[in-house]
């Protein structure tokens, strides 16, 4: 990795982003990214992501605050890193009247990299699009562009790559197509900095989650820690056990409720859990079904932000 | 190199996909020179105008008129008596004139009644010989001759006709004239109007922010845009000229200098139409700005007519176009060959170019705000 390596690809310091009259995209946020992981930001509209991530990108100007990326301060040498960093922005259009092999030819080409014909062909079969790559860009669906502009962001295998909303409005096979390319990127030691309304998307590849509200980061830790420290707990649910199996599992000494004519009961820590399914097993009462509940990042994202979600994307 | 290279290379491949470039770089000039072509020139109409001075008041010098009128092919005009022919010609940029000498029906009279005479009864056709009105008007008068030879003293050679010389300094069709008009507003109309939407829309649809993601730079792509429209207007010029030249016989010249105007040309008008697409935040509005400046600067500047025949104030406002550097400049070049007065109207060009384009490429920016 680069030379001045001190293990962060991204290092950020009270860093704000006014817009008159009195908007704070970006309200004074630090940070830091590990170099070599997946780092995402999680947020509803308007959080303040993409301000952020653009300037990190160096393409706006922040009000105040310290940045540097890949050791390099960002204000002042954005040009140093163009060649380590691939960029997806989040309002991603392709040139209209360039086939898809002329555009990642292109883009090598603006990275002062000479590439082969099979090169070319072979990123844009990283991306699936091997079939639409000589049809002219303005023909492709908005999946099939998103795509190509991530074959284009990834065409000098940058070190540092950001993707900003890569998988909104794709199809679940092109999204987990996309998380699949994710993946290998991170395998291959590249931080990959990613925004997004997906909770599953940023539980699964994340190593790293910041939960950014109103232009502040308001949670940050692994998916894990998060559901741990935000979240409230695992629930064990015995359908149908009703007021009978209700006496029971509180002659066991555990603490329970009923709801619906099912027990619930809750757990904080994995221990306690155990213990509780061993009590169980002796259990009477007759019961339909059992399962738990875990509480997930998306809950964890309501505590915190408490708004509606449905299917996992949040709504306004 | 090689991203400047690339970036030509696609560039340029978007351009001559896209219908609105390929329709103002190499259809519409084309169009312009055919449809004004075939109004103007000599070529497909049947008869061409001849202009005539005829200092003689005789019998015979009417009925050599009398005989051309009917030969269809020309149309005569006249040249009033107390005009200097040769002056006359030049003045008018004709290519081709007649002169009929004081003693033309005294001499053939004289010579019938005296056959032993030998006096010369000498027409002259006065004229470029290149230019195809002149051969037209030659084959007319060699047939009216003769058949007055014929009848007035039985095909005995009484009448000679002689040819002369004479190219006015000035002399252009209308259609020269116009050739390097329709250049100059191939150029400005390209890169003003290209320049205009091409920022506009690079900026509405984040290609800038997109290539500012790449290690191209500002100033490389600024080259790659000057490189892209000399190259394909060079194309266009070439076709225009080469239409002009071998479908109308016009007689304008390629010289070093006219790719000299070409390429500050682009720098001028790609230097307001920076300014317009950066400057105007809202693309729609930019684009009817470069059109509501562009396509009276395209009449104003003498690209269709001498800037000489417009009312006084109209030429006062000329001064102010650039175009109409452009278009003085290409003339001296191309039809005059007035080198001096051409680099006089570049040295006007190249103050505005650097000062358009200056300005725009400082005030352009691939951030946002
Ligand atoms: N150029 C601008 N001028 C004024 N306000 C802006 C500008 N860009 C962003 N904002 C404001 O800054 C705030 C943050 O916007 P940003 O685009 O960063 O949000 P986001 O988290 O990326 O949202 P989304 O999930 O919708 O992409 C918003 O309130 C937005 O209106
Ligand atoms: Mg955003």
């Amino acid at each position: 990795m680069s030379g001045n390596s001190n293990g962060y690809a991204v290092e950020v310091e009270r860093l704000a982003k006014h817009y008159p009259p009195d908007i704070r995209a970006v309200d004074d946020i630090s940070f830091e990214i590990k170099r070599g992981i997946v780092f995402s930001m999680l947020g509803p509209n308007g959080a303040g992501k993409t301000t952020t991530v653009e300037i990190l990108e160096g393409l706006r100007s922040p009000t105040s605050g310290k940045v540097s990326v890949m050791g390099e301060n960002i204000l002042k040498s954005c040009s140093k890193i163009r060649k380590k960093v691939g960029i997806l922005p989040q309002d991603f259009e392709p040139f209209d009247l360039l086939k898809p092999v002329e555009a990642v030819t292109y883009w090598a080409n603006l990275f002062s990299i000479d590439i082969s014909r099979k090169e070319v062909n072979r990123r844009i079969g990283e991306v699936n699009l091997t079939d639409r790559k000589n049809v002219m860009a303005k023909k492709l669906s908005g999946g099939e562009k998103r795509k190509l502009g991530i074959a284009m962001a990834l065409v000098n295998d940058p070190e540092l790559l950001f993707l900003d909303e890569p998988t909104t409005g794709l199809d679940p096979k092109a999204r987990r197509d996309i998380w699949r390319l994710i993946e290998d990127v991170g395998r291959r030691g590249s931080t990959v900095l990613l925004t997004t309304h997906y909770l599953d998307e940023a539980e699964k590849l994340s190593d790293d989650v910041a939960i950014m509200h109103k232009g502040k980061i308001i949670a940050q830790g692994t998916p894990e820690d998060l559901v741990a420290e935000y979240g409230k707990s695992t629930v064990i649910v015995l359908v149908g056990a009703g007021r009978k199996g209700l006496d029971e599992v509180r002659a066991f000494g555990v603490q329970a409720t009923e709801l619906d004519g099912d027990v619930l009961i809750s757990c904080k820590t994995r221990a306690e859990m155990r213990s509780c399914f061993e009590k169980l097993a002796s259990l009477e009462a007759p019961i339909r079904d059992i399962y738990t509940k875990r509480e997930t990042l998306e809950d964890v994202f309501l505590n915190l932000i408490g708004q509606k979600m449905e299917n996992g994307v949040l709504q306004e | 190199m090689k991203r400047i290279l690339s970036d030509v290379i696609n560039s340029g491949k978007m351009y001559m996909r896209s219908t609105v470039g390929t329709f103002f770089t190499l259809v519409f000039p084309v169009l312009l020179i055919l449809l004004f072509g075939a109004i103007f020139s000599n070529i497909g109409s049947q008869s061409i105008s001849l202009k005539v001075q005829n200092l003689d008041d005789g019998p015979y010098s009417q009925m050599l008129t009398a005989i051309l009128n009917e030969t269809g092919i020309v149309n005569l005009r006249e040249i009033p008596q107390p005009e200097d022919i040769i002056e006359y010609i030049n003045d008018e940029s004709l290519s081709v004139a007649l002169f009929i000498p004081a003693n033309f029906s005294e001499n053939i009279m004289a010579m019938q009644t005296n056959s032993s005479l030998s006096l010369p009864v000498t027409l002259i056709l006065y004229g470029d010989f290149t230019s195809s009105s002149f051969t037209t008007a030659r084959t007319a008068l060699d047939a009216a001759s003769s058949i007055m030879n014929y009848n007035l003293s039985g095909a005995h050679q009484m009448i000679f006709v002689q040819s002369a010389s004479a190219v006015p300094s000035e002399s252009f069709q209308f259609m020269d004239f116009f050739l390097p008009g329709i250049i100059g507003l191939t150029i400005m109309t390209t890169t003003l109007f290209g320049m205009t939407s091409m920022c506009a829309e690079y900026r509405s649809r984040g290609y800038f922010k997109l290539l500012a993601t790449t290690t191209l730079s500002k100033s490389e792509w600024l080259v790659s845009r000057f490189l892209i429209y000399t190259i394909i207007l060079l194309v266009s010029i070439l076709i225009t000229v080469a239409v002009g030249v071998f479908v109308f016989d016009m007689s304008a010249t390629l010289t070093p200098l006219v790719l000299a105007f070409l390429a500050i040309g682009v720098l001028l008008f790609a230097g307001i139409g920076m300014l317009l697409g950066t400057v105007i935040r809202d693309p729609e509005t930019g684009v009817a700005i470069a059109n509501a400046i562009g396509f009276p600067m395209m009449f104003l500047s003498g690209s269709f007519f001498e800037i000489a025949s417009f009312p006084p104030y109209m030429q006062t406002v000329a001064q102010f176009l650039p175009l109409t550097y452009l278009n003085d400049g290409l003339r001296d070049t191309m039809i005059y060959g007035n080198t001096e007065s051409a680099l006089g109207n570049m040295a006007v060009m190249i103050v505005i170019a650097v000062i358009f384009f200056v300005l725009a490429s400082k005030l352009m920016s691939w951030k946002e705000k």
